[in-house]
């Protein structure tokens, strides 16, 4: 029997005997208190720091509206404004073709080897961003092996492709952007009851046909969220548009800030700007997209009784989408890891040949393996992230407890630590850089000021993970343990910590994973001391390091795709999404 | 034993309605006795239940277990669920997956205040209560292994170890199916005579409720309607909810014209004429008072018969037989009487067939006149 507001009636964490603010807990008092001193000053100093004039020490100088005014009246913030759009839906049409051709190979059809495909999401969890969009740089570079296939089909003389463009962004983001289109639609998929697409074929409809008018058209509402989404996610990008538009003068709005901070001496007035502006775009489009994804999710559930997931055989035909599958894997695993093997081990590169092979040598290995930096930077970089995810997975498991057991008050900590979802991730390096510059505790350049930012910036993956975990835990299996005698703590540390482990530890790794695999925070916070894996692979391809930097990235990805793999399976074993 | 007074506890719903819950209920219990809150989803049996555990704070009232107040709303007492000296079995049985069978049933002992043991002791007497749900051979055993039904015994055992002064009992057979839940059933009243512990037991079935308790509370709407033992809750409902709650009954609205007091018998104006009822509580004087007769307490006659003969000439009314189902042990009739249908049941002994012109006698003991809910 459910009855609506069941509240808990509990004695230690309500203060049954404390004094108690208006009946909330005092953990959820304390908790709220420390999600609002890790939140609240990044988004103040944010603000300021677009209102004030930029003194050059960092300091905030008159007030002023003269950064909005230049923002809004300049031609180029425009032309920005436009390349990022197009940039971001390119990007997103082309994930959304590649997933929805993954996933419908994979989940409704018999084709052989779908199971291959989970690599793709294994690897691409794994893989910094940097070293990602620099294998596709070296893939389609004038040097690259495309330009190379090109001139040899069409004799032409010069390259003919130039990577360092708008298209070259959208070709290279949408990739990246892949695996994550098709992990969602591939659940979208997957809970399609087949009835609906044998009652097509038995109405005389061909399999495309069916493909087209009842598979894709069940799945429209879900694919324009993800269209959404994708959207999102590249606009506030950073890695594609820096590596791959800044050399071709194409500037999007997140090059814009980073290009304000970068300058000497830096805009900091400016980049706050851009920053507020681009937040309020994310902001708004992130409603729109909660908006879409709920009524996505009510479409989803149209399944019935007679639910069978069964797949279509398509025939021979198999052997053609088997063909596409084994394209798109290359495509979006083989080819990228390819590059990178190849270029780590020639002593410099210029273009996949035989000649090369000749000079295969293990010295960029050895070269990166004595190096201080690199062990500097590994080490900073394993600190980094397992700070970040051990304080983001414990804390999110109380808040998300707190939260579903609805204590008195903790739906504020739900919202609280979700708020920095709206934030890009270049937005939040901003409004950190702007916090430590202006606090006298000195963290400004330190490795403690990337890991309070990146915990900040995951927090809402984790809350997501953790969520998702306590959801599990049948109310009643706490209750019994009170009805048993034990006290909240007890009940706590004996019975709800057990059993939310398995989503904790998944919690970790993920967060884990993320937080190291980013570029846009410790670009703008990291100091000589603090440097870590993406920003140096980020460096030394500024620098023209190339082959040092494919050895180390191979170096890097394979030790975090065996943490990914981990991964994987813990959450697969927990029942646990893995988006 | 057990006392709770005027228990209130009142949800709102998400708009701010009020929305259910329990709006003052009192009663109490004998020690060693198996007491049973029964009533339709939402009549405030589980919040009460829930109160009784601690496991939701009430607004108002007293509830004591033999010297302790639990609760009680005037003097600020409430003492927490886990000082509380109560058992529990819930409905889903909250079996914990990451122990054993052991350490499931163990638990209360490593926990609970005043009722820690020593490692031997303790091994002892989960050895006991194991064996006495039959568990004894499953001790290392983890708890995900086990079946519906030995969960169940589980859930119990855990909730036996500590040897509560109370146990509540949430719903615990309605995940069974059928016919394991009519072997439990029998073993949890064992059970419960073995051990002598005091236990209330919260359901909405009503045969359940029938056969196992002691004496039964109906709820509805928040409200006690009536406590009795299985017998008088079955055979003298005080109110026309109990009397249709419980078992199958023929409902006739009647007027009176007096007013009546419980235990009196009274005729009463019904379409079927004027009937001889008996009052199992004060009625006034009202046009719309419930007549109740069960089925089986009418007698039926074929008109001509030499047993229409011998009834007796009150509290008869003619009618047409209009259907006849056969169930085997009985048989059941529809019949006709001006615009209503009474239903009657009878052992397949009566030769008669649809259309039939036939007689019927309601026994004045069991013609119950009733208003339509009481508190």
């Amino acid at each position: 029997m459910t009855t609506p507001n069941r509240s808990v009636n509990n004695g230690l964490f309500s203060g049954a005997r404390l004094k108690n603010l208006f009946g909330i807990s005092p953990i959820v008092v304390v908790l709220a208190s420390i999600l609002l001193v890790l939140i609240a000053p990044a988004v103040i100093f944010l603000f300021q720091s677009s209102l004030h004039e930029t003194q050059f020490d960092g300091s905030f100088g008159a007030f002023t509206f003269q950064y909005y005014v230049d923002l809004l009246t300049s031609d180029q913030f425009l032309t920005n404004l436009i390349n990022a759009t197009i940039y971001a839906v390119g990007s997103a049409a082309v994930a959304i073709s590649i997933g929805v051709l993954l996933a419908w190979i994979v989940e409704r059809t018999n084709t052989p080897g779908g199971g291959w495909v989970l690599i793709i999401s294994i690897i691409s969890l794994g893989i910094p961003s940097v070293l990602y969009t620099i294998s596709f740089l070296m893939l389609l570079g004038k040097v690259g092996p495309a330009n190379e296939i090109l001139m040899w089909i069409t004799g032409a003389e010069d390259p003919l492709l130039n990577v360092y463009s708008l298209w070259g962004m959208i070709i290279i983001e949408g990739i990246e952007f892949a695996p994550l289109s098709y992990l969602l639609l591939s659940s979208v998929f997957r809970s399609n009851d087949a009835s609906f697409e044998e009652a097509s074929m038995m109405s005389g409809a061909g399999i495309l046909q069916t493909f087209r008018n009842i598979t894709l058209r069940l799945a429209q509402p879900a694919i324009l969220a993800l269209l959404i989404l994708i959207f999102i996610r590249a606009f506030e990008s950073f890695e594609t548009p820096a590596l791959v538009g800044l050399p071709g003068n194409v500037s999007v709005i997140t090059t814009d800030i980073y290009e304000s901070i970068d300058e000497v001496p830096a805009n900091y007035g400016q980049a706050g700007a851009f920053s507020v502006v681009l937040l309020f775009i994310v902001g708004a489009l992130l409603i729109w997209y909660n908006r879409l994804s709920r009524n996505a999710e009510r479409f989803q559930t149209i399944t019935g009784k007679g639910f069978r997931p069964r797949v279509m055989d398509l025939g021979k035909w198999r052997w053609l989408t088997g063909a596409i599958l084994a394209l798109l894997f290359m495509i979006i695993i083989g080819f990228p890891i390819g590059i990178v093997l190849w270029v780590s081990m020639v002593p410099y590169y210029d273009g996949v040949s035989l000649e090369a092979l000749k000079l295969f040598t293990l010295d960029n290995y050895r070269t990166v393996f004595n190096s201080r930096s690199f062990h500097d930077s590994i080490g900073n970089t394993v600190i980094m992230g397992a700070a970040a995810a051990s304080v983001v997975a414990p804390f999110t498991a109380l808040c998300a407890w707190l939260t579903v057991r609805r204590y008195k008050g903790a739906w504020i900590l739900d919202q609280l630590a979700t708020s920095p979802l709206i934030f890009p991730a270049i937005v939040m390096g901003v409004a950190f850089l702007q916090v430590f510059l202006n606090l006298p505790f000195g963290l400004y350049g330190t490795l403690l000021s990337i890991i309070l930012a990146s915990m900040v910036r995951y927090l809402p993956y984790g809350m997501r993970y953790s969520y998702a975990g306590i959801l599990q835990i049948h109310t009643e299996l706490e209750e019994a343990s009170s009805m048993s005698g034990a006290r909240q703590t007890t009940t706590f540390l004996r019975i709800v910590m057990p059993l939310v482990a398995p989503a904790m530890v998944t919690c970790w790794l993920f967060v884990f994973l993320v937080s190291v695999k980013a570029v846009s925070i410790p670009i703008l916070l990291a100091g000589p001391k603090s440097q870590v894996v993406a920003i140096t692979l980020f460096d030394m391809w500024e620098n023209g390091i190339t082959n040092e930097l494919a050895a180390m990235g191979v170096t890097w990805t394979g030790f975090m795709t065996i943490i990914s793999l981990i991964f994987y399976m813990l959450a697969k074993r927990y029942g646990l999404s893995v988006r | 034993m057990l006392k709770v007074q005027d228990l209130f506890k009142q949800y709102t719903s998400e708009d701010g309605t009020p929305g259910g819950g329990v709006l003052g209920a009192s009663f109490d219990v004998a020690d060693g006795e198996l007491f049973t809150l029964l009533g339709p989803s939402g009549c405030g049996k589980t919040t009460t239940l829930r109160s009784i555990a601690g496991l939701e704070q009430p607004q108002g009232g007293l509830i004591s277990l033999m010297d302790t107040v639990l609760y009680d709303a005037e003097r600020r007492v409430n003492i927490p669920m886990y000082e509380r000296d109560i058992g529990m079995v819930f409905q889903s049985y909250a079996i914990w997956p990451h122990m054993n069978v052991y350490e499931n049933a163990a638990y209360p002992l490593k926990v609970a205040k005043g009722k820690r043991l020593s490692a031997s002791e303790r091994r002892e007497k989960v050895r006991s209560v194991l064996a006495l749900v039959g568990l004894e051979d499953y001790i290392e055993r983890p708890s995900t292994q086990l079946s519906g039904g030995q969960q169940q015994r589980l859930a119990l055992a855990r909730a036996l170890t500590r040897e509560p002064g109370l146990l509540l009992l949430d719903e615990p057979l309605s995940n069974l199916d059928a016919q394991l839940r009519e072997q439990m059933r029998s073993e949890l009243k064992r059970l419960q005579r073995e051990t002598g512990v005091t236990a209330i037991y919260v359901t909405h079935d009503q045969s359940e409720a029938l056969a196992i308790s002691d004496r039964i509370a109906v709820m509805s709407d928040g409200l006690i309607m009536q406590i009795g033992n299985p017998k008088d809750i079955y055979e003298r409902p005080t109110s026309e909810f109990v009397a249709n709650f419980i078992g199958t009954t023929n409902l006739l609205r009647g007027v009176l014209n007096a007013d009546i007091k419980a235990g009196n018998e009274a005729p009463v104006d019904t379409p079927l004429g004027k009937l001889l009822c008996t009052f199992t509580a004060d009625v006034l004087a009202t046009p719309t008072v419930g007549v109740v007769i069960r089925p089986e307490n009418i007698i039926i006659a074929k008109i001509g018969d030499d047993k229409a003969a011998a009834l007796p000439d009150t509290n008869r009314c003619d009618g047409t037989l209009l259907t006849e189902t056969y169930l085997g042990e009985i048989v059941e009739y529809e019949v006709g009487v001006s615009d209503e249908i009474v239903l009657i049941r009878t052992k397949p002994t009566e030769s008669l067939t649809p259309q039939d012109a036939v007689t019927l006698h309601f026994p004045t003991s069991q013609t119950l006149a009733l208003i339509e809910k009481s508190n």
